[in-house]
């Protein structure tokens, strides 16, 4: 094992016995029972599954890895394995120097036990004696920012409390190979910062970290490199611009399907939907496009083209389209109205209308597209005719549209182009 | 020269830990648990502590939960049934019975559980299992110690007072039971992640164990001819060697002395082996 390498997985692999279903009568429960926790019993490869499946990687010392997928992907079963919670069925890996690990916030804190006996109970679960943690004790303390509670039962916490000292503890004790699974998630934007910093820190003194993140800003941001894991097999192992852009594009929150691999053109004409009925279904297909021709990924300043088939029951004027851009947890990025170009209200009664978005200002990501069609009344108030939940899915990929260094990329929610003139 | 030195310092200073599949151990990793000796403290630091932290009467309950059900089985098999104790003082008699029996129980029960009452420790941080149980015997012995305090007062009331042999021996004695009531329960241990039942089982078991060991009553009421198989019990040696050490009653040695210490010794030993073989599985099970 070379020195510079941290962390070697060769073919790791982990099954699990599938639960025996409980039905039946008590005898073929206990048959069951028995099948699934002794070896007594014949067991065929149907009774097992998978939840990792030859994943082999190399980690630098002093790199920080992003561990990217889905839920249920097998990111926590590598996690689990990499920390010695649970062992491989097959495969093995080799770690240099002491791990890690928070699996999850507050591992091993008693609700009794005060701030301070908590700290000491997570470094011994470490293998950390009680002098190597007393000289870590008041950096911790203060870095969670808990001095004047630190003596009292952590159960008394309030919940960002809990979490800042649980993050401290893991961060500051001295382990040369960190594990953090969704730990960012947590905490206000300033400790969340000041963790960030954190893990910079540790990576820069040469330790190793692995970091889980459903936040693409937050892998894209930290990590040199990532994988992506698919149903329990690493797919991408590359720089994490890189793998984050593979991931998304691969990313269907519906189907699991490969965005690249569904047409850019959705029959909008036979959906149904009970909480916005289409008495008119007005709307008939959405097409997603740049100027070079239909698809559903885009880069980040693009110009976007959405085209929408339509057919009026008869001519109603004054009306309106409207497309919603909603990302994947549903949050509303921008809406465009047919009347926000030039107060248009008039359209034929059947045709395409094309809505042209000139630069793209969204970030890396999944996003859909809501669709609204209406007759625009003459008091100025609107009444919807026809409405289209989730018409379309497409991703977009930041690029190098703002900056070609990717440490100096866009870290918010959109992309604007800025002019920047020095004078005097 | 200096290169090879130094490649030896980065290499002694990181520890590799090599992850296998299929990696079953016989028995547990020494060094580690030695690296993680100080765990051990905090697991019966943490469980003493959170046990009394909160109560008004606090430590005292380790005192008050012994010394009533003693009075209760004073008065029923002492007063009310009056048992033969070959002329001791009941409460003495039954109590110096009761200590040995207790932590042996106590001990058996609290290794039992020790996996499956720390699951979400185990599921989340990596640290020698082996360690749970032994927590389990050490905060028993905590409390043993405890209750042993008062056997003694209670004895010097009765004008028995604690002997050169008693200070020596009866913490041997202990240790002992602790084993012999730990390899009981890592075999439990090992079983009850799987089935669950073994728990209330067990816990059944030991109350009828209660009966077949010369605790509320003399040895001497059990038949000649099937003396062999009573001493057999590694707790009736237990209990009689602790009513030597304070009341001085007569320990009469026999060929199942020895027989019963073995078979013990190998109880818990294979109790280890089982354990060791299963720690690394109980995480998938639990």
């Amino acid at each position: 094992m070379s020195s510079e390498i941290a962390i070697r997985c060769q073919g790791l692999g982990k099954r699990y016995l599938v639960p025996a279903r409980r039905r039946g009568s008590t005898i073929e429960n206990l048959v069951g029972h028995f099948k699934e926790y002794t070896s007594l019993v014949g067991r065929d490869e149907a009774d097992y599954f998978w939840a990792l499946h030859d994943v082999g990687f190399e980690v630098k010392a002093g790199e920080i890895l992003g561990v990217i997928g889905r839920n249920g992907s097998g990111k926590s079963t590598l996690l689990k394995i990499l920390s010695g919670v649970t062992d491989p069925t097959e495969g093995s890996a080799e770690l240099r120097g002491r791990v890690g690990s928070l699996l999850e916030v507050g591992t091993g804190f008693h609700p009794d036990l005060t701030g301070r006996e908590n700290i000491f109970m997570a470094g011994a679960l470490l293998g950390l004696n009680r002098s190597e943690i007393a000289k870590q004790l008041d950096e911790i303390i203060d870095f969670a920012g808990i001095d004047r509670f630190i003596d009292a039962p952590v159960k008394r916490y309030s919940s960002g409390m809990y979490v800042r000292l649980a993050f401290s503890v893991a961060s500051l004790l001295r382990s040369d190979i960190l594990i953090l699974d969704e730990v960012l998630a947590v905490g206000d934007s300033a400790f969340k910062e000041k963790s960030e910093n954190n893990i910079n820190k540790i990576a820069n003194d040469g330790r190793t970290v692995l970091l889980v993140s459903h936040s693409m800003q937050a892998i894209r941001h930290m990590c040199e490199r990532a994988i992506v894991l698919d149903k329990g097999r690493l797919v991408v192992d590359q720089p994490a611009d890189e793998a984050v852009s593979q991931y998304l594009r691969s990313l269907h929150p519906d189907e699991g399907a490969d965005l690249r691999n569904l047409s850019p053109l959705v029959d909008l004409t036979a959906v149904e939907s009970e909480d916005w009925p289409r008495p008119f279904k007005t709307i008939k297909s959405i097409e997603t496009a740049t100027p070079s021709g239909p698809t559903r990924t885009f880069q980040t300043g693009e110009t976007m083209l959405i085209r929408i088939r339509y057919e009026m029951p008869k001519l109603i004027a004054p009306c309106y389209f409207t497309v919603f851009v909603v990302n994947d947890v549903g949050e509303r990025m921008f809406v465009s109205y047919s009347y926000h170009d030039q107060e248009k209200t008039e359209f034929p009664q059947r045709g395409v209308i094309e809505c042209r978005i000139d630069a793209l200002p969204l970030l890396d990501g999944i996003f859909h597209i809501d669709l609204d069609f209406g007759a625009v009344q003459t008091l100025g108030g609107m009444r919807y005719l026809d409405y289209i939940n989730r018409a379309t899915t497409f991703a977009v990929e930041q690029g190098n549209y703002l900056s070609t260094r990717p440490n100096l990329k866009n870290q918010g929610l959109f992309a604007l182009r800025s002019r920047w003139n020095a004078s005097g | 020269m200096v290169g090879s030195l130094l490649d030896r310092d980065t290499t002694t200073s990181m520890r590799v830990k090599v992850i296998n599949a299929g990696r079953r151990s016989l028995l547990p990793s020494f060094s580690e648990v030695y690296d993680h000796r100080e765990l051990i403290v905090l697991f019966v630091d943490r469980h003493i502590k959170s046990r009394y932290r909160q109560m008004a009467l606090g430590i005292a309950w380790a005192l008050l939960e012994p010394l009533f059900q003693l009075l209760l089985m004073s008065v029923v098999f002492g007063f009310l049934l009056r048992v033969n104790t070959n002329g001791y003082p009941y409460p003495v008699y039954v109590f110096a019975a009761l200590i040995p029996w207790q932590h042996f129980t106590r001990t058996a029960m609290s290794v039992t559980g020790s996996l499956q009452d720390n699951l979400s420790l185990i599921s989340k941080v990596y640290f020698p299992r082996i360690i749970l149980p032994i927590a389990a015997m050490a905060r028993e012995m905590f409390d043993t110690a405890i209750q042993l305090a008062i056997l003694l007062i209670l004895a010097a009331f009765y004008g028995y007072y604690p002997s050169l042999k008693l200070v020596l021996l009866a913490p041997v004695v202990l240790i002992l039971i602790s084993f012999a009531g730990a390899g009981l329960g890592l075999w439990a241990a090992a079983i009850v992640v799987r089935f669950r039942d073994v728990r209330p089982a067990l816990s059944i078991a030991l109350q009828g164990g209660l009966y077949l060991t010369p605790i509320l009553y003399a040895a001497s009421v059990v038949p000649q001819n099937l003396r062999f198989l009573y001493q057999l019990n590694p707790m009736y040696w237990g209990v009689e060697t602790f009513r030597w050490l304070l009341i001085d009653q007569p320990l009469v040695w026999d060929w199942t002395l020895p027989v019963s210490l073995t078979l013990t010794a190998i109880m818990t030993a294979l109790g280890i082996v089982i354990f060791s073989v299963n720690e690394r599985t109980t995480v998938d099970v639990l």
